[in-house]
């Protein structure tokens, strides 16, 4: 699958997940409409979206999604039709929760960040798993193999559904059950 | 082949070895709140018949806002409130709720050896009792609660040797932003903090559960105490334990969630806290702190700066605020109320100040301790349990500007309200801050009505 999109540079680091949707927001019981939302809890994340419409794939820098679990984080980027974060690391459960609504969260060499910020535009190949920037230039990076099935079927919860049997098997034959 | 804490547990639940290093983990445990469990069980109950793993392994707890605020955290409420219900799955609501990461330990829902997943990242508190207990998204809760497993890639281990005690007026508190400084915000991410030394063994319950709850601040995947006598202790007698025989057989089973001696880590720390002294973050992440009596560093980031009004060379003394809140999952337990308390008693806060316990049952516990009458004859807000002002989402919200002294986990520009400035800090300094209206610890305090100094 390729993304192709313009980039929303967010030339930070510890972009945590109060800063990408606040709490204040987190009162619905559904996974959909979370988009205007989006970065309001950033100092100039509103300003900063305006600037860059139909941006889909955002460039930003270590430990984007830090802090809260809320998978408000992805529901609100996945709604504003983001694809990708790319960024030299990431935060563990927004980097799951990426996966599993369709955002794919992409870790290249932190010294590959500045060009890829200066580029408007990317080409991202999930499946030869390289970026290609504006001005030709490329970045290799690597997936989960078994998330990206998530990433590009939405199937996590179908994959742990198919294993109910085999765990409720497991469970039984365990020694000292928990 | 010697192992881990962890690897203990984790061998112990691994079902299957999946593609990348993954493995689908068996989940004993799951703890349900409003904010975060409708999506999920929405979700089971329109594409998977509605059909959970198993009720019994699931408790629910009303916690992040609870009385309901407007009518859509009352439908979120109702959400968890009927799902419960209908699947006849243990509910802790108004009257007997609290933060779920107080409750379900008091409950006694926790036990060594056990994994356990709730969507909510400080669900590394539980870690404190020697289970693997992972803060996890919606998608993932709901997928332990339909499936009785999570996908998850294996963590590294570190282990964290402390050594030394805590005195001069340091906490456990302390210690777990001492930790997060010397590791970097980030510097725990892909590994769980294993716990380690004789400073943790002397550690309270309370005390190990504050240490864990920040782990998550590092960046880590949770964090882990040893099991050990003061684990049992606290757990016997609990609402989810067995009595008598049946409960010392499991403390048998428990007593094997033990690091071995000679067991491999993927990295190793050691830190000694004779020396530590109370500590106050002064940025926009909880690794960024320094001592009470210390000023903001030379180097600082620009941005964190900008965001909460200072220069570097400030004294963090001189710093007037103009809100103190003692709470939530990481200071709210009866021990912390104590150590608000015994600052408070006879003094008479400057700035509003809002206590909030953490569960009802602490709640209670307090007020049959008097501590409820410290609070209100010093002027503070004593509170219901809840979440409270910790994420700005319900009441305590700061003005955009205002600078709050907390006694919880995160610094975060925006987190207690827009433009709101947060110093995280144990529970005796932020009663003591209350009183000088500034930031300050304790020993600058005077003589207290009524009470006698000893010189």
């Amino acid at each position: 699958m390729i993304l192709e999109g313009g980039v929303l540079p967010v030339d930070r680091a510890n972009v945590d997940t109060d800063q990408i949707i606040p709490a204040h927001y987190l009162t619905g019981i559904e996974t959909t409409g979370l988009g205007k939302h989006l970065f309001t809890g950033m100092t100039g994340g509103v300003e900063l979206l305006a600037a860059y419409p139909g941006a889909s794939i955002i460039v930003s820098r270590e430990n984007f999604g830090c802090g809260s679990s809320r998978e408000h984080a992805a529901w609100s980027l996945a709604d504003r039709g983001f694809r990708a974060v790319v960024a030299p690391s990431f935060a563990r459960i927004f980097f799951e929760n990426a996966y599993n609504n369709g955002i794919a969260p992409i870790v290249v060499p932190s010294d590959e960040i500045d060009a890829l910020l200066r580029s408007p535009n990317l080409r991202i190949d999930l499946d030869a798993e390289t970026i290609v920037r504006d001005d030709g230039g490329r970045v290799h990076f690597t997936l989960d193999p078994l998330r990206k099935q998530f990433l590009l079927s939405g199937g996590y919860m179908a994959f742990l559904a198919s294993k109910v049997a085999a765990v409720r098997a497991w469970d039984a034959a365990r020694a000292v059950p928990t | 082949m010697p192992q881990s804490l962890f690897e203990k547990v984790w061998n112990a639940h691994v079902v299957e070895a999946l593609p990348g290093d993954n493995a689908l983990v068996f989940v004993d445990k799951v703890v349900a709140h409003e904010i975060t469990t409708p999506q999920g069980a929405l979700e089971i109950e329109r594409r998977y018949n509605d059909a959970l793993f198993d009720p019994n392994r699931i408790v629910a707890i009303n916690d992040h806002v609870s009385p309901a605020k407007d009518t859509e955290t009352a439908i979120q409420a109702k959400v968890l409130r009927d799902w419960a219900k209908r699947h006849g799955i243990v509910l802790y609501d108004m009257g007997q709720n609290g933060i779920c990461h107080v409750v379900a330990p008091e409950r006694g829902f926790v036990e060594p050896g056990m994994t356990l997943a709730c969507g909510d990242s400080h669900t590394c508190t539980l870690g404190a009792f020697g289970a693997f207990a992972l803060g996890v998204g919606s998608t993932a809760q709901g997928g332990a609660m339909l499936a009785g497993c999570l996908v998850l890639q294996r963590p590294k281990v570190m282990r964290v040797n402390v050594t030394g005690r805590l005195h001069g007026g340091a906490t456990a508190k302390d210690l777990a932003l001492h930790v997060i400084a010397t590791l970097g915000f980030k510097g725990g991410t892909g590994y769980v903090l294993e716990y380690a030394g004789d400073a943790i063994a002397a550690l309270s319950m309370d005390e190990r559960m504050t240490l864990c709850n920040m782990a998550i601040e590092a960046g880590a995947t949770t964090g882990m105490c040893p099991p050990d006598e003061t684990t049992f202790s606290y757990l016997r007698g609990r609402e989810h334990q067995p009595t008598g025989d049946a409960f010392e057989a499991k403390v048998e089973r428990w007593r094997t969630f033990t690091a071995d001696p000679d067991a491999a880590y993927d990295a190793e720390i050691t830190i000694d806290i004779d020396a530590l002294r109370p500590l106050v973050s002064w940025g926009t992440n909880p690794g960024e702190s320094v001592p009470i009596d210390g000023v903001v560093p030379a180097g600082a980031s620009r941005a964190s700066l900008d965001y909460m009004g200072l220069e570097p060379g400030v004294a963090l003394r001189s710093l007037a605020i103009d809100q103190a809140f003692i709470g939530s999952c990481t200071n709210s337990r009866l021990s912390d109320l104590r150590a608000a308390a015994d600052v408070l008693r006879g003094r008479t806060v400057t700035v509003p100040t809002i206590v909030t316990p953490g569960s009802q049952a602490v709640k209670r516990a307090a007020e049959r301790e008097g501590l409820h009458d410290v609070f209100q004859d010093a002027g503070a807000l004593w509170t219901h349990s809840s979440c409270g002002p910790c994420l700005g989402m319900s009441m305590g919200v700061l003005a955009p500007g205002a600078r709050c002294v907390s006694s919880t986990n995160r610094n975060f520009p925006g987190r207690m309200g827009a433009g709101g400035r947060v110093h995280l800090a144990s529970p005796a300094v932020v009663a003591a801050s209350a009183v000088l209206g500034r930031l300050g610890s304790p020993d600058e305090l005077g003589a207290a009505v009524g009470e006698t100094v000893n010189a």
